[in-house]
């Protein structure tokens, strides 16, 4: 049997296809430590919304970056850190997204955001050394 | 992500299996418009394979709609998964898009 590590931690290039290798590892992730279905999908979810936006309009150049996130448990939560050095970007002080428009005016900017942010319990965010911090938490 | 398209009367019958994400979108959104523009009005598509969307997914559905909505068509989905519902619940798109629990009932629904 596999041991059980308390954090995992994936870097990725600022490329849409990387994205599943990090949503594989926190699928194999939860899974070692029985996380549930529905909870899984949730954080695979918000942290594919918010990688797909930082890959999609973080960047102003056509150079390489690096993507760290780290996975952790602590105490029944799961935790995830995103660290990159797009523009800075606070997810949390974006606009509520209008969810009940009819259709022919409903807005799709910023549905991956909102999504993100009611599908986890906890959401904080620090701009440090040039580098944007994005912590996300889902209770299990 | 896998699609398939059937005609059956007037209706097409899409079905959509695996992921619906950034990466897969569009594919889905070339197929869904191209169905749209051949001047298809009734489209259903079966969700019960498909095990995840993410708001690149929501996306092309609601640009769909519209699209489709232009020559007075319509939508109709069924089969989704529980998390998959509530993932729809959350970004609001329950409201806009009529949702069935069976083939029969959607389809049904687009001969009324």
């Amino acid at each position: 049997m596999a041991t059980k590590t308390k954090s995992r931690s994936v870097t990725i290039k600022n490329d849409l296809g990387e994205i599943d290798r990090v949503l594989q590892v926190v699928e194999t992730f939860g899974e070692q430590h029985r996380v549930s279905e529905d909870i899984l999908y949730a954080i695979t979810l918000s942290l594919d919304e918010i990688l797909t936006n930082i890959i999609s309009y973080g960047y102003s150049d056509s150079r390489a970056h690096e993507i760290v996130v780290d996975l952790s448990f602590d105490n029944g939560v799961f935790c995830t850190k995103v660290e990159d050095d797009a523009r800075p970007f606070d997810p949390l002080q974006t606009k509520e997204a209008s969810v009940d428009a009819p259709i022919e005016q409903r807005p799709i900017g910023g549905l991956g955001i909102h999504l993100a942010r009611n599908m986890m319990d906890y959401m904080e965010y620090k701009h440090e050394a040039g580098k944007n911090i994005l912590l996300l938490k889902k209770k299990f | 992500m896998e699609l398939t398209h059937e005609m059956k009367d007037d209706v097409v019958h899409i079905g959509i299996k695996g992921k619906l994400d950034s990466r897969t979108a569009p594919s889905f959104e070339e197929r869904l418009m191209q169905i749209i523009d051949q001047g298809h009005q009734k489209i259903l598509i079966d969700f019960a394979r498909l095990d995840y969307i993410s708001s690149a997914g929501f996306r092309v559905l609601l640009f769909g709609a519209r699209r489709l909505a232009e020559s007075s068509g319509t939508i109709a989905l069924f089969g989704l998964q529980p998390k998959i519902r509530n993932v729809f619940d959350i970004a609001g798109f329950s409201s806009i898009f009529s949702i069935f629990s069976s083939r029969d009932e959607a389809e049904k629904s687009l001969k009324a």
